[in-house]
């Protein structure tokens, strides 16, 4: 984000006072392995899906469901439904990759920079003011799914 | 065993509350996480440099990207001046008018589009402009073309999501090198449908009915 000084009072405002947990720690895992021989999935908080998906939804609170996009989706049946204005979207109709870095990843296997890449990518909605729903159900639930296709480590990119 | 993480933080005063294990900040706009449309080089140096912090043994770890560049910033409708004389007055015309740009820019981009979220055809968006000023105008107002599945105030702001993203992109079409800046102060200031979409959220905040006034939020301010 550009540095909050640079914004509007209004929107310094907002994002100063949102309501994100104020956590004591951090939950910590050490690599096991090297990154090259690691297992990698992303999670977007950009609200993107599959065209055949139920798009998220304007609800109080935010809306804490999850879209699972499949690593060989096609771009062209990718499509965004973040309920926020706050961002610009023009940028990832040029490119997909600005927020959701598909090629990028599929090019770091290639180099062995990266070991493999899981099959499912998930996607969350951003601007999510209570994060209930994330913490109890959806959140653990994609984090099982992400341990039973055996990743080993997340890319976590917002937008 | 777990699942280890690392990723990109857009608010960095966020990630100082939240404290997740690894995040890389950077000085970016909304929407603009990787920094760069299609320059994959600048891409991969953030990335490797976000994967670089995988090797820490201890956190939380929160980096800031360099160097720090100042990002594009665009405004909101109430914040562009509109044009006194627009070009065209009509949203219903004016869509026409765009279609040759908006099916070039499909065809240039492999089939890619942001359009499609409401599932109406964009050779129907006609009638989506005709169900949106009568939503604006009138009290209660329906179209026969909303899927059942959506309910009327989320079918609008689906409806306005395709609108833009189909303006956007044959605007890109016909004039690929405007800045973020210029397509926003372009859609709000010039098109008909920028000033539909201002009387339209208006009049959406203004309802009774709570789920209308939250989709309002939306579409425009």
């Amino acid at each position: 984000m550009p540095r909050l000084e640079a914004l509007s009072e209004a929107q310094r405002k907002m994002l100063l006072n949102w309501p994100c947990p104020d956590n004591d720690d951090t939950p910590w895992t050490t690599m096991g392995k090297p990154l090259s021989e690691s297992k990698v999935a992303m999670v977007t908080t950009s609200g993107i899906h599959l065209r055949k998906d139920a798009p998220f939804r304007s609800l109080k609170g935010g809306d804490t469901s999850y879209r699972i996009i499949p690593r060989d989706s096609d771009p062209a049946d990718i499509i965004q439904s973040h309920t926020s204005i706050g961002f610009d979207r023009t940028t990832s109709y040029r490119d997909i990759n600005i927020s959701f870095p598909v090629d990028r990843l599929e090019e770091l296997v290639q180099s062995g920079y990266i070991g493999e890449l899981s099959n499912n990518y998930y996607s969350y909605m951003g601007a999510i003011n209570d994060v209930t729903g994330l913490m109890e159900d959806s959140g653990p639930e994609v984090a099982t799914k992400l341990l039973s296709e055996e990743v080993d480590v997340v890319l976590l990119v917002p937008t | 065993m777990g699942l280890v993480t690392t990723g990109l933080v857009l608010i960095e005063e966020h990630a100082k509350r939240v404290k997740p294990p690894r995040m890389l900040s950077v000085p970016f706009n909304f929407g603009n996480t990787l920094g760069r449309p299609n320059d994959p080089e600048f891409q991969h140096e953030i990335l490797r440099t976000t994967f670089d912090l995988l090797d820490r043994q201890e956190g939380p770890v929160l980096e800031s990207f360099s160097p720090d560049i100042a990002p594009e910033l665009f405004s909101q409708g109430s914040g562009v001046a509109r044009e006194e004389s627009p070009v065209v007055s009509d949203p219903g015309q004016e869509v026409d008018l765009r279609r040759p740009f908006y099916e070039r820019w499909v065809q240039q981009n492999d089939g890619r589009t942001a359009v499609g979220v409401s599932t109406i055809s964009q050779t129907d968006f006609k009638l989506v402009i005709k169900f949106l000023e009568d939503f604006t105008e009138n009290e209660e107002s329906d179209t026969p073309i909303r899927p059942n599945q959506f309910s009327v105030a989320h079918f609008i702001r689906y409806c306005v999501d395709d609108l833009k993203a189909y303006y956007f992109e044959s605007k890109m079409s016909e004039d690929p090198e405007l800045s973020i800046t210029q397509l926003h102060e372009w859609l709000w200031a010039e098109t008909a449908l920028g000033s539909l979409i201002m009387r339209l959220a208006e009049r959406m905040r203004s309802d009774d009915n709570n789920e209308v006034k939250a989709v309002a939020f939306g579409i425009a301010r």
